[in-house]
Parts: C-alpha cells; sequence; structure tokens
C-alpha cells in the first residue's frame, strides 16, 4: 500500500508541476527573458547548476525509495530483528565525501568564468550612458547626463551599454528587472553599479525586490528600450514642466494618497492648503513627516530633487482641478 | 515515586501549578520549553496562515498592507527565536540528561532561568503587535534604516529588540548549561565517540549559539540606542546599512545550522531504531556535525550578493558555501547506507525521518544553486529563497522535530500516541507542505518578491498562488491532527514500559516517564548503544 501511495503522490505532483510549467515558459522553469548578454550569462548558469542538482536529486531520491521499498521488514520478520549489524566502511565514505567535492570544486571554478560575462566587464570602458537611480519610498528616480529626471520608466538606447549607479534615498531598495539582468541593492550612503547592455527594444517590467516599507509590493518601475532617435525625442518630452509634474505626481505621490489625492494608505489631500503652497510643499516634501493620528507617516519622498522638480510638481497640481480644488465631502482622516 | 529530594521540599511546592513553577528538574523544564514553543508555533502557523489567504488571490484586501508586514515579520521572528530553537531546547533538556546517563543539568536553577527568561522574551515579542504605531514591520532580519527611529516610528520595533535580547540571553545560558553537561556529567564508560548523535548535535549546536548571540544581541543594542539615545552606529554616511547586514547575518547564517543540527541529530537516533541497524559511519557523522558547525561561520554574506560586494569577497563567500554541501551530502549518504539493508519499521518517527531526508535534499541542493551567486542576483528577495529555506526549515527541521516527538513521546508521556492519526498527520504535512512551497520556486523565477502583501499578475502566476495557499491550508488541518492526536494519547493512550522501540541509548533505560532522579544506576557505557548492549547480555544470560 505504501509503495502505491508513494508511487501516486510523486507522480501526481511531478506531473502537475510538468503541466505547470508547460504553461508558463518560459516563466516557470527558469529565470525569465534572458535580453541582455549578462541575463543570457546567468540564465545558462542557471540551467547547468540546475541540471547538475536534477541530476544528485534523482539519485538520492530514487535511492531513497528504492531503499524504502526494498528493505522494509517483511511480515514474517519480527519487529525485534535486527538487520546486519554494519558500523560503516571507510573507503566508500572517503569517497562519496571525495565526489562531491570535485563536482563542487568543478562547479565553483565554472561560476567564476562567468563573471565578467554576468557583470558586462569591460563596458566601463567603453563609451557608454551613465544613468543616476535614486530609490525613494515608493518610486524610482532616474538622472540623465544631460540633466533630465524622469519618474519610474527608465528609458534606454537599444545596443549601447549602460551602467546603472543605484543608491537609496531613505531605506534600502533593490532595484530588479528580472528580464533584463540580476537585482542590485540601493543602499543610502552607497552607490552600487549594475552594467548590460540592452539587445530588444521593447518595455520591461521591473519591481522593488528589498523590503522597503508600506507600499513595498507597489514599487513598480519600467526599461523602456528605445531607439536612439525615439530615445532622445521621449527624454526630452519628458522634460516638459507638466509632463514631469504630471510623472512625479503619479510615482511619488499617488503611490499613497491615491490618483486624484483622495487617500489610501496616506491622508486625503487633494485641495489640502500645503498641497497648493509650492513653499511649504517642498518644505513637506524635503523633511517627510510623522503624524500620530495618520496610519503612517510621510517620508522625505523630495529628498534630491533638482528644483524645476519641485516646480513642475507644483505647476502639474495647479494644473489639475481635483487636486488643486477641495471636495466638499472630504474630511482629512487616515486612510487605509 | 517519591524520592529524597522530594522529601526535603517545602510543602507549597507540592501543588500541581506551583510544582511546575518552581520545577528546577530538567525533564519538566523540558517538557515546559517544549509545550511552550509549540503554543507559539501555533501563533507563528496562524500567522502563516493569513498570509496565505491574503496572497490565495490577485489584488486581495484581506489584510491591510501595513498589518502584512507584521505578521510577516513576526511570522518570521516567532519561528525562529519562538519555535524552533527552544523546541531543540527543550528536546535537549529533557533528553541529553537521560542519554549521557545525568541525574540533571548541571546548574538546575540557572535552566530554570533559562525557560523563564524565554517565555518572557517570547510574551514581549509578541506584545510588538500592541505597540502604539503597529508592531515591528521589517522583517525578521529588520534591516537598518527600515527599523530605524525615523522609518519605523513607534515601539514596536523597540519591543522586537526587547524580545530578541530576552531570548537570546535565556538561549546562551541553555546553551553554558548543555555545554558544561555533556563535558563533565557523563556515565562512566561514556566517552566522546560513545556518545548519541543528538547528544554530538546539541552540544554544536550549544557552542554556535555562544559564538554568534553575542552579535546579534550587540547589533540590537546598538539599534536601540540609535533609536531611542540618538547615537549613529548604523548611519548611512558611515556605512550603517552594510555594518547591520554583516552583524545581523554573522548570526543569522549560523543560527540556521542551530535550527538544522539538532534536528539532524534526532534522524540520526531515529533510522538506526526503525532500520533495527546502527548509524553508518558513527564518526563520519559526528564529525561532519562539527564540519557544518565550523563551515556555517564563514559563509554569512551570501546573503548579501546583491549588496554590491566586491567580486572577490562574493567569490569566498559561493566557495565556503558550497563546501558546506560536503559534510552535508556525506551525512545524507551515510543515512541512506544506514537504510541499506534494513527492516525498516514504519511507525511516524521513521515516516518523518525519511520526509525529512527526501525533503531537507531539495532544500541543500536549491541551496547550492543560490550558492552560485550570479544566480543569486536573480533569485535574491524572491520566492525561490522563501521555497528554498522552508524546505530547510521546515521540510528539514519541522519534519526531525515531529520524528523527534513521536519517538520520544511514550518516554515523556508514558503512553503510546495513536498510529493511525500519527499517520494521517504525516501524508498531510507531506503533501501539504510540497503543494504550499514547490510552487513558490517557480513563482520566484517567475518574478515574484517576497514579503508583498498582493501581487497583479492573473493566469499561472496566480494559480501557483493557490495551490501554494491550497498547500498550507493542509499543513493546518494536519497539525490539527497532531494537537488532537497529542493531547488525546497524553491523556488516555496505551501505557508503555522503559523501551518500547527497542532502541539503543540510554534515556529508554529509565522509566517511561523516567523517576525525578532520572536512574537509581547507569550500567558502565562499553559502546555508543549501550541499550543494545545490556539487551545483548541478558539474552545471553537467559540462554
Amino acid at each position: 500500500m505504501l509503495r502505491k501511495l508513494v508511487a501516486a503522490v510523486s507522480i501526481a505532483v511531478l506531473s502537475a508541476f510538468a503541466a505547470g510549467s508547460a504553461f508558463a515558459a518560459p516563466g516557470g522553469l527558469g529565470p525569465p527573458g534572458p535580453d541582455t548578454p549578462s541575463g543570457e550569462a546567468i540564465s545558462r548558469l542557471y540551467w547547468i547548476v540546475l541540471g547538475l542538482c536534477a541530476v544528485v536529486f534523482v539519485l538520492v531520491e530514487t535511492a531513497l525509495i528504492l531503499f524504502i521499498v526494498r528493505f522494509r521488514r517483511r511480515h514474517d520478520t519480527p519487529e525485534s530483528a535486527e538487520g546486519p549489524q554494519i558500523h560503516g566502511n571507510t573507503r566508500l565514505e572517503i569517497i562519496w565525501t571525495a565526489i562531491p567535492a570535485i563536482i563542487l570544486a568543478a562547479l565553483a571554478i565554472f561560476t567564476f568564468t562567468q563573471i565578467p560575462a554576468v557583470q558586462a566587464r569591460g563596458v566601463e570602458d567603453e563609451a557608454h550612458l551613465t544613468v543616476r537611480v535614486e530609490a525613494h519610498q515608493f518610486y524610482w528616480e532616474y538622472r540623465y547626463p544631460g540633466g533630465e529626471t524622469t519618474v519610474n520608466t527608465l528609458y534606454l538606447p537599444v545596443d549601447e551599454p549602460v551602467e546603472l549607479e543605484l543608491t537609496g534615498m531613505d531605506v534600502i531598495h533593490s532595484w530588479w528587472v528580472p528580464a533584463l539582468t540580476g537585482k542590485m541593492d540601493a543602499i543610502p550612503g552607497r552607490i552600487n553599479s549594475l552594467r548590460f547592455v540592452p539587445e530588444t527594444t521593447g518595455d520591461f517590467e521591473g519591481k522593488c525586490a528589498e523590503l522597503c516599507g508600506v507600499q513595498h509590493a507597489f514599487m513598480p518601475t519600467t526599461v523602456s528600450v528605445l531607439s536612439r532617435d525615439d530615445f532622445e525625442s521621449t527624454l526630452a518630452a519628458q522634460q516638459e514642466t507638466l509632463a514631469l509634474g504630471k510623472a512625479t505626481w503619479e510615482g511619488a505621490c499617488a503611490t499613497c494618497h491615491g490618483l486624484d489625492g483622495q487617500g489610501d494608505v496616506g491622508p486625503s489631500i487633494a485641495g489640502n492648503g500645503t498641497l497648493t503652497n509650492p513653499e511649504a510643499l517642498q518644505e513637506l516634501l524635503l523633511t517627510g513627516q510623522d503624524t500620530p493620528q495618520f496610519d503612517y507617516y510621510m517620508p522625505p519622498v523630495g529628498r534630491g530633487w533638482p528644483q524645476k522638480q519641485f516646480d513642475a510638481l507644483s505647476a502639474y497640481i495647479k494644473s489639475n482641478e481635483t487636486l488643486s480644488t477641495a471636495p466638499a465631502t472630504t474630511t482629512t482622516g487616515g486612510g487605509g | 515515586m517519591s524520592t529524597r529530594s522530594e522529601a526535603l521540599a517545602p510543602t507549597w511546592k507540592e501543588g500541581s501549578v506551583t510544582s511546575w513553577l518552581t520545577t528546577a528538574d530538567h525533564k519538566r523544564i523540558g517538557i515546559l520549553y517544549i509545550v511552550t514553543s509549540f503554543i507559539f508555533f501555533g501563533a507563528a502557523g496562524v500567522m502563516a496562515m493569513l498570509m496565505r489567504i491574503q496572497l490565495s488571490h490577485a489584488n486581495s484586501g484581506f489584510l491591510t498592507k501595513g498589518a502584512y508586514n507584521e505578521v510577516v515579520t513576526m511570522h518570521g521572528t516567532a519561528m525562529v527565536f519562538l519555535f524552533v530553537v527552544p523546541v531543540l531546547a527543550g528536546f535537549g533538556n529533557y533528553l541529553v540528561p537521560l542519554m549521557i546517563g545525568a541525574r540533571d543539568m548541571a546548574f538546575p536553577r540557572l535552566n530554570a532561568a533559562s525557560y523563564w527568561l524565554f517565555l518572557l522574551g517570547g510574551l514581549v515579542l509578541l506584545s510588538s503587535f500592541l505597540a502604539d504605531q503597529g508592531g515591528a514591520q521589517c522583517g525578521w532580519t529588520s534591516y537598518t534604516p527600515c527599523s530605524s527611529e525615523q522609518f519605523s516610528p513607534g515601539h514596536g520595533q523597540d519591543l522586537w529588540i526587547l524580545g530578541i535580547h530576552l531570548t537570546g540571553v535565556a538561549s546562551i545560558l541553555g546553551a553554558i548549561n548543555f555545554i558544561v553537561t555533556i563535558h563533565n556529567m557523563r556515565a562512566p564508560g561514556m566517552t566522546w565517540m560513545r556518545i548519541p548523535l543528538f547528544t554530538w548535535a546539541i552540544e554544536a549546536y550549544s557552542v554556535l549559539l555562544v559564538l554568534v548571540l553575542p552579535t546579534i544581541a550587540a547589533a540590537a543594542t546598538l539599534l536601540l540606542l540609535d533609536r531611542q539615545a540618538g547615537t549613529t552606529f548604523f548611519a548611512p554616511e558611515d556605512g550603517g546599512p552594510i555594518l547591520w547586514q554583516h552583524m545581523f547575518w554573522f548570526f543569522g547564517h549560523p543560527e540556521v545550522y542551530i535550527m538544522v543540527l539538532p534536528a539532524m541529530g534526532i534522524i540520526s537516533e531515529v533510522l538506526p531504531v526503525f532500520s533495527r541497524k546502527p548509524i553508518f559511519g558513527y564518526k563520519a557523522v559526528a564529525f561532519s556535525t562539527i564540519g557544518i558547525a565550523f563551515a556555517s561561520m564563514l559563509v554569512w554574506a551570501h546573503h548579501m550578493f546583491t549588496i554590491g560586494m566586491p567580486t572577490y569577497l562574493q567569490a569566498f563567500f559561493a566557495a565556503t558555501s558550497l563546501a558546506v554541501a560536503v559534510p552535508t551530502s556525506v551525512k545524507i549518504f551515510n543515512w541512506l547506507a544506514t537504510l541499506w539493508r534494513g527492516h525498516l519499521i514504519f511507525r511516524a518517527p521513521l515516516m518523518f525521518a525519511l520526509g525529512f531526508l527526501g525533503l531537507f535534499t531539495i532544500g541543500g541542493l536549491t541551496g547550492i544553486m543560490l550558492a552560485v551567486f550570479p544566480f543569486d542576483y536573480q533569485a535574491q528577495d524572491s520566492y525561490f529563497v522563501v521555497a528554498h529555506m522552508h524546505y530547510v526549515l521546515f521540510g528539514g527541521t519541522v519534519f526531525g522535530v515531529f520524528a523527534g516527538v513521536y519517538y520520544w513521546f511514550p518516554k515523556i508521556t508514558g503512553r503510546m500516541y495513536d498510529e493511525r492519526l500519527a499517520q494521517i498527520h504525516f501524508w498531510l504535512l507531506f503533501v501539504g507542505f510540497n503543494l504550499a512551497f514547490l510552487p513558490q520556486h517557480l513563482l520566484g523565477l517567475m518574478g515574484m518578491q517576497r514579503r508583498i502583501y498582493t501581487y497583479t499578475q492573473g493566469g499561472i502566476f496566480e494559480w501557483y498562488n493557490v495551490i501554494s495557499s491550497i498547500g498550507a491550508l493542509l499543513m493546518g488541518v494536519a497539525m490539527l491532527v497532531f494537537l488532537w492526536n497529542a493531547v488525546a494519547s497524553w491523556r488516555s493512550g496505551r501505557r508503555v514500559g522503559p523501551d518500547p522501540w527497542g532502541a539503543d541509548t540510554l534515556e529508554w533505560y529509565a522509566s517511561s516517564p523516567p523517576a525525578p532522579n532520572n536512574f537509581d544506576s547507569v550500567p558502565y557505557v562499553t559502546s555508543a548503544r549501550p541499550l543494545r548492549d545490556l539487551r545483548l547480555r541478558l539474552q545471553e544470560r537467559e540462554t
């Protein structure tokens, strides 16, 4: 009975996952993408180590199941009957210590050979685009060499090496766009570098991978890979005052206060006096605030903004009637 | 059953409640530890259920966002500090003196102090939920600056720190007690190569606790000072966030082995008894315990591959992490060889031990994958890691703990558990566990990051989450079956003699449950299986 149960359960579980994985391709079985050489190197390494582990897995689990079936106590054997009293076998034990050691050493060496590809070594010597990534609760600011700023969407020219310089403006975040390459932490007080070469145009979805606070689950980013011409024109269009203001509102403010300022984890702020007073707003955005009657503190979301971004936000708020006039029924109660 | 020590005790100590409150008997303290930690296990398990309900479908609104982060934090912290470490301390307390033929721990009153500090620490930790601005919300790792005064206002984080301190002090005192006991109080003839493998594991567990717990205590103290006294130990401009991670993981990684080694010790006790064979390669198993403990102190930064560490350091920590797999695979192979040509008796302890073997292997293999650090850049902080660590800590440690609970249940209670319920418990838990955690590997590879309170994707992504939640539900049902079995059998199970399993070690020489003084005398120990030697001698005399 036991044998049948074990067989049935293992077959059911394995086939369920085989079916599920086939459905999920390419997402289910390996890292998504890859759309960069770095991502490709990671995926290659993944498939090799997965294959190695699969072999060990099959060997160990087969031995286990075989022993369970083969060496179960027979009905004619009393429970007190002893098996052969084998205390060990030094030669065998040396062999099964040495073999894993050799395999693991080989795996380590192979891993080291893949590092230059994974880290896109050499990119730092070529002409490349450097973008500064400033991670905030709960959005991403991208700063380009020409002084341009975008919020939550990173625009990149296709086939050109890029180096991201990541830092955290409040707590630790982690920049992760699985289809492009592995993640890199954005840590306050520190600048981390991440290099890759995007080779396909299109939008790639990313997220924050390090628990960073109440809206950690909603800190998405998009990497938009464009042709060189599209890259330049789109980036320029994003610098137009109302466009930058709108992106800032949607990225930095709306995550907690709602798209119309109606309140979510943060209080309702539509028409609030501070919102429509540029100086007071700038002060609040730079220092943050912890008000006991609300569930959550206001983080200093405006840290590191250039003046033009504060101005753009205020201009956008002024241009948006829902935000700049108080709804009649709204009270400033805690949202949530 | 009265003994001289009881006769000398004041009469008010004889009440059934006060006698438990004032006890310094290692067996009673062991029972207190085990029962208390299982209650905390239930609490942390309910938190896990809440999370799986929340994640069972996309855009769920079951838990509020802040509440989810509190539950995620407290589930991890409670499982580590209030369940796994203390339940193993409970087994150690109950069993180590019996296994080595001693009458009690070296310092019985210190032992009682450890338990009461642990209980207090647990209550303080859980009281974090009641703090004015919510409980601690930065995960069991409580990375700074998330856990700093500015980003975690209120006293939830402070209570978390205090709870860590109290349970930490309890563990250090307990560990010192174990070390002194094992080194000094072994029965005549019990040399180091004759002590039971579970006792070897408790020795390694204790040494690791003494070495690494002070680091987390120091880190938590500095964090408390930063929060309450305005110091700047973890200030970002001075590299504070990285300092915290080093201090945390210098403790945190050995902590994993603190949680795994004693469970491995339980497996090394159970497999031989239910295969009717000696352990294959006693020395290899004992020395691999020491090897794992030593190597575990050299691997901590593999939790930090994505902080932007220099490549040579990443390579070093990858190499040491891969090296841990060597003594671990030695153990796996020796256990398999122990089964070879045995007469396997499929009672619950063996079922759970075999479950441990099968599941821990998976957790170990995904550990090798994660040590290959470029892959870790993708897997770090994703559900792949969540799945990996649950295969190690639940598929490994918790299955080992259940093997131990069923194995020693007749010793501790003097009664046999219900085998049929125990088998139901095993199969529900085994199936539920795999349903819950196998799909999480795939979710991680699809890009699901840890500690998110919801997701927006539908399709197969949501289906994997549905399966995972159903698995969690089955695990919950399994726990109820276990609870019913434990309570009912403790009250009215069939009574058993000193040695219902035909086991090998000295705890089975004492009556079930053992007398307050454990043994009147202990046979001279001539091998690692003193009880079997005794059985053989008796048989010889009869024939």
